[in-house]
């Protein structure tokens, strides 16, 4: 998995790409969103447009990176969830807990 | 009897991605289409993950057999630790509003999500066998469903 990160005002886009699976994409996720929540960054939108599939080890580490935000008073929101990703956060139920857009415009404003 | 592939590796979550691609390449040879042989691979993947870290405890020593069998239209997976075994009805309901926030505890859930039917079943002295099955589901006929038992 690959996560490049930009940045639009205050709010920080990390782009993912690949697949979030264990013991590679569920680190690079934890890495990628503790580094912005350490230089103190409270608007994180994670571009799920590029991420194939994710597994169990991915979905829960990306509700632990929800929780961590949360708890440092950030927000974490998503953006463009592919097919597979989406079905995913439907079945887990993620997708009533998590922010989601379809458009990044709508995504950027809203925070 | 249906054509067989088994793997027998150690417990390394290194190899996970390895028996997810077998899993599914075998799935689509079985003609599954690209969505349904993808499932297929999610629920292998997760057996396999769940082999490791509550079958054989992450001890790399312990093996993983998995074993690919397709018999007709019914796709069939056999996952197989050498550990102490583990109690498969502890498992939490990840839907349930207390574990909504929980980082683990859904792998079984997207196991029984992904296949028609899974079964555990501890062997003596052997560890556990987890059973995955899914059916081929072909054009212009209604598929009987695997009946789905309790173990």
């Amino acid at each position: 998995m690959k996560a490049n990160v930009r940045h639009h005002g205050k709010v920080t886009v990390v782009d993912l790409s690949g697949k979030i699976t264990i013991g590679d994409g569920d680190i690079k996720l934890r890495e990628a969103v503790n580094a912005l929540l350490e230089e103190g960054r409270k608007s994180i939108l994670l571009n799920m447009g590029g991420v194939s599939y994710m597994d169990s080890a991915g979905i829960g580490e990306l509700v632990a990176c929800y929780k961590r935000a949360t708890e440092k008073g950030a927000s974490l929101k998503l953006l463009n969830p592919t097919g597979k990703v989406q079905d995913l956060l439907v079945l887990t139920k993620l997708q009533e807990i998590f922010e989601i857009f379809r458009d990044e415009r709508e995504a950027l404003t809203s925070f | 009897m249906g054509r067989k592939v088994k793997l027998k590796l150690l417990s390394r979550i290194a190899y996970v991605d390895l028996v997810h691609e077998v899993a599914e390449g075998l799935a689509r040879d079985a003609r599954f289409p690209k969505p349904a042989a993808l499932n297929i691979g999610l629920a292998v993947r997760e057996a396999f993950i769940n082999a490791i870290k509550h079958g054989n405890r992450m001890d790399a020593a312990k093996r993983v057999e998995v074993e690919f069998e397709q018999n007709g239209d019914v796709f069939r997976v056999r996952v197989r630790d050498e550990g102490p075994g583990f109690d498969w009805n502890r498992t939490v309901d990840p839907l349930q509003p207390e574990n909504v926030f929980r980082p683990s505890g859904r792998g079984i859930f997207f196991m029984r999500h992904f296949v028609d039917r899974v079964a555990f079943q501890k062997r003596r002295g052997k560890g556990t066998e987890v059973l995955l099955e899914k059916q081929l589901e072909r054009a212009g006929r209604t598929s009987q469903p695997i009946k789905r038992r309790r173990r």
